[in-house]
């Protein structure tokens, strides 16, 4: 088996994801390039014995150093030195990729090049000569239509008779006129390099001012930057024009020459469907109704249909825990094995994340339905005037719709969405911005506070809470570009808008699949890994002596009451053990359990069929039917379960209280205080740090009273907290802006590639929300408001900020890019002790 | 052949000019270049986003959009009725 390393490079747009899952197939691993966040796409596959892998590069415009993208391209070629490179070439716009391909060619390593989507083409009645392509070029070039898998054993054949040197290679070369010998005075200069890359190449790019190659080359030839400065000002004084505009020129002129000669367009200047479509879909007015109606699409078939999935999916995740339960040590009356708790914690932790997996399948299939389509742009075009203006890009658009931008989202994808932001500064700002969004899972927490003290304005309170996170997000994202993030690098905002392209099946289902599946492997695992830890957090040191004995005394109390309820039914004697009572009481409880999971008449039969097998002489305690003896019993039953609930939850309760926890929580009271915030509302905000679904669950735990009525959560917390609707409002509003949960902290590790940053993510939000939590709730104690008042003025002040800040026209800092001082070390990507980091 | 020299931003649409020149430097300049805003290179106007800025061109036969802060740093020369 020989190998062969085939780097895969072309522009955006040119299908190049098409064609290398066209060639590899299912067999594809996603990683990231050193040191950085973009994308690394590696294929592999088999062809008349040859091991072939193939690298999908990142697709450039040109193969530079202006942008990071260019850089990593560059940077695998130099270090991995590939033995082909394939090129490929959009088919019905072969002027503008052959810049790219003219520079590919010039690397010296031999170049495949692949006329792609030629059914498009075809289509559009556009007849390509690659016979005269090839001959100009000097290499093979390969007719392909990947959405069809047309050109595959063509581009596989022809890899492996280059990289077995079958067909002869030749050298390429533009003739760069006016400038040939200053490339070939620089070339004699490094003629002694020891660079295994081909010499014109580097002499050619040390012209264009690349910093990589420079940087590559300097340690041998220490006086190289005088030398090229020397030349270029010659080539200026004697036509007075730039080395790196004249080389662009004439690769456009070459590409042209090609392109008449090879080329024959008979609709040209003719409107394309392409044209047809923008012109409503970008028409002034029509274009953002367009674009809010496909948003709440989106919204509505991934919430919507995803939640129809959950009804499919829930069940199985139901069963997981029910069976989780059933292997783990019974408990004995209100002695609950830690191991048993332990278990159910674990599930439960990890069934919240689960849970969501079908909505976010349904969300990345159809982020990429809209990247391949050829939205994604427009949306950009449509928008980017005003997020320009806070210091973001047209391109957080989708991002900050995906971490719910109406009643809730999820920052997860929202924040994986940011990856495709050319701008850098922009992209960190839009992944700062994001979480602020409105989250899914806070809409419970919000629901239970609004019904326990804003009954009457709910309307309005949650429309303030839905719309005010936008603003907050905008006006974040405007405070840190202008402050910690001024000296990222900027781009400028060229966008191509492609055509429009029906997206293939399998690549949608490919690139959703791999999505979830990463969010599977990095966010679940880490997840569960700081589940533990809170566990033992709850946990831990647990309950004193003392308390154990009130308990226990309780549990008696319990107890005894059932046994005098059953003492003279005839089955006395089946039930006057504490084991016996114990096991029929768990036999009880799980038979409660189960019942209540159970969607069909169907599957309740076979519970109860399960359980007439599982103890005959105890089922009919369970369900009496006519039996009155039984009945008797089947009523103490019922209080005693009651009871033990109620036993448990205070047991837990105690737990919490007393708890490391628990301890933290009133730790920070001297300054939560300021906001109305008691050990309570602590220890809920910290443990839904976990999930947010732990919030409500914590809240509810804490203000159930200890009478055994069915009172409900709203009711009892408005009961038993003593907070006034103040209280809430500044809950609420700390809400808001709480750190994103651990599951989002850990995507924002993965597209910062630093932990500084994620850390700057929890704490800078934490911060934020305290700070106005407080202002909020101090003003409205000396003023006397109320919590609807509170809030309203609130959400004026924000809004009013976000708008003289989007009003206001600021100066563009940064704008002209390039690389600042500051920002110089983390994008030496060149720079090796950053790949070995992180 | 009329022509006056003015800057791409104020170019209405439906419009075509020929690239003068770029008043760039360094990354912006080099993207610019590679994006195909090469000298004489002919450029047409699409339209303009809803809210009037970035504007959409169409260059080399593909479609690019600007913001209007960089258009202004490409100076052009429009075309008179060359096709009269």
């Amino acid at each position: 088996m020989k190998k062969i390393k085939v780097a895969l490079a072309g522009q955006p747009n040119c299908g190049k994801s098409t064609i290398f899952n066209m060639v590899s197939g299912i067999e594809q691993h996603i990683a990231n390039y050193p040191g950085v966040t973009v994308d690394k796409k590696t294929g592999f596959f088999t062809y008349n014995e040859h091991r072939i892998e193939m690298v999908d590069l990142p697709g450039t415009y040109s193969f530079s150093s202006y942008s990071l993208e260019e850089r990593v391209a560059k940077e695998f070629i130099i270090d991995e030195n590939p033995d082909v490179i394939v090129n490929v070439v959009d088919a019905s716009n072969i002027k503008r990729n052959l810049y790219l391909t003219f520079q590919l060619l010039e690397i010296g390593i031999p170049v495949i090049v692949v006329l792609n989507m030629m059914d498009v083409a075809k289509r559009r009645e556009i007849e390509i000569d690659s016979k005269k392509i090839a001959k100009m070029l000097n290499c093979p070039v390969i007719e392909a239509t990947g959405s069809k898998g047309i050109g595959s054993e063509e581009i596989m054949q022809n890899i492996v008779n280059i990289a077995s040197n079958n067909q002869q290679y030749e050298d390429f070369k533009i003739n760069y006129e006016e400038l040939e010998p200053h490339i070939n005075a620089i070339e004699e200069k490094i003629s002694s390099s020891t660079s295994p890359l081909n010499k014109r190449w580097l002499a050619i790019k040390l012209l264009e001012g690349d910093t990589s190659i420079t940087e590559h080359l300097k340690h041998q030839f220490s006086n190289i930057e005088e030398d090229v400065k020397k030349e270029e000002n010659i080539f200026h004084e004697k036509y007075d024009k730039d080395s790196p505009s004249f080389l662009a020129s004439v690769r456009y002129e070459s590409a042209d020459i090609i392109y008449h000669k090879a080329v024959k367009e008979k609709k040209i200047g003719q409107e394309t469907l392409t044209d047809k479509a923008d012109k409503i879909l970008l028409n002034r007015f029509l274009a953002l109704p367009i674009l809010i109606l496909i948003m709440f699409l989106v919204y509505e078939i991934s919430i919507v249909w995803g939640y129809k999935l959950t009804d499919y999916t829930w069940p199985i995740l139901a069963a997981i825990k029910n069976f989780v339960i059933d292997i783990l040590p019974p408990a004995n009356l209100i002695d609950v094995p830690m191991i048993t708790d332990f278990g159910i914690w674990m599930v439960n932790s990890a069934n919240a994340l689960m849970n969501y997996i079908p909505i976010f399948f349904i969300l990345f299939a159809l982020i990429a339905i809209m990247e391949d389509v050829g939205y994604m742009p427009r949306m950009a075009f449509i928008l980017d005037r005003v997020f320009k203006r806070f210091g973001l890009h047209g391109q957080s658009t989708l991002p900050l719709v995906l971490g719910g931008a109406m009643v809730g989202g999820c920052a997860v994808p929202g924040v994986m969405a940011t990856k495709g932001i050319a701008d850098d500064r922009a992209r960190m700002a839009t992944i700062f911005s994001v979480p602020y969004m409105n989250c899914l899972a806070k809409v419970p927490f919000y629901t239970l506070l609004l019904g326990a003290f804003f009954k009457p304005d709910m309307a309005l309170m949650m429309f303030f809470i839905s719309t005010v996170t936008l603003f907050v997000a905008l006006i974040v994202a405007k405070l840190l570009t202008t402050t910690v993030l001024k000296a990222r690098e900027t781009a400028p905002f060229l966008m191509e808008l492609p055509p429009y392209h029906m997206p293939t099946f399998k690549g949608v289902i490919i690139r959703a699949s791999q999505r979830v599946w990463i969010y599977i492997k990095k966010v679940v695992t880490i997840v569960l890994a700081v589940a533990i830890v809170l566990f033992a957090m709850l946990q831990l040191p647990g309950l004193n002596k003392e308390a154990e004995a009130k308990y226990e005394k309780s549990l008696d109390k319990a107890l005894s009451s059932f046994d005098n309820k059953v003492k003279k039914s005839k089955y006395y004697e089946e039930v006057n053990t504490k084991e016996e009572v114990s096991e029929l009481l768990n036999y009880y409880d799980g038979y409660r359990t189960k019942r209540m999971v159970a969607t069909s008449k169907d599957s309740a039969k076979a519970i109860d069929e399960d359980y007439l097998a599982l103890n005959e002489s105890y089922f009919k305690f369970i369900k009496p039917k006519r039996d009155k003896e039984a009945k008797t019993v089947n009523k103490a039953l019922r209080k005693l379960s009651t009871d033990r609930k109620r036993i448990l939850r205070a047991i837990k309760n105690e737990k919490v209280e007393n708890s490391l926890l628990g301890m933290a929580g009133r730790a920070i009271e001297p300054v939560t205080q300021y906001a109305g915030f008691d050990w309570k509302i602590n220890v809920a905000f910290l443990s839904s740090f976990a999930a947010r679904e732990s919030a409500v669950a914590t809240l509810g735990s804490i203000y159930e009273n200890n009478k055994a009525d069915d009172m409900r959560a709203e009711e009892a917390m408005a009961l038993n907290s003593g907070y006034t609707p103040l209280h809430a409002a500044a809950i609420i509003i700390f809400m808001l802006l709480t750190p994103p949960c651990i599951a989002t902290m850990i995507v924002v590790k993965m597209q910062t590639n630093s932990y500084k940053w994620m850390v700057f993510a929890i704490f800078f939000p934490v911060l934020l929300g305290i700070v106005l939590s407080s202002i909020v709730f101090s003003v409205g104690l000396i003023n006397n408001w109320s919590g609807v008042e509170a809030m309203t003025y609130f959400y004026i002040t924000i809004v009013s900020i976000a708008l003289i800040i989007g009003l206001v026209p600021s100066k563009r800092i940064n704008w002209k890019g390039g690389l600042q001082s500051k920002a110089q070390g983390q994008y030496n990507i060149y720079d090796k002790n950053l790949n070995k980091g992180e | 052949m009329n022509a006056k020299v003015k800057t791409l931003d104020i170019l209405p649409k439906g419009k075509k000019a020929r690239v003068r020149k770029l008043h760039a430097k360094g990354k912006l300049l080099h993207k610019l270049l590679d994006m195909g805003f090469v000298n004489n290179v002919e450029i047409e106007v699409i339209r303009e986003a809803p809210l009037f800025d970035p504007m959409e061109l169409k260059l080399h036969n593909y479609h690019l959009s600007v913001r209007k802060s960089e258009a202004r740093l490409i100076e052009i020369e429009e075309k008179m009725n060359e096709e009269n």
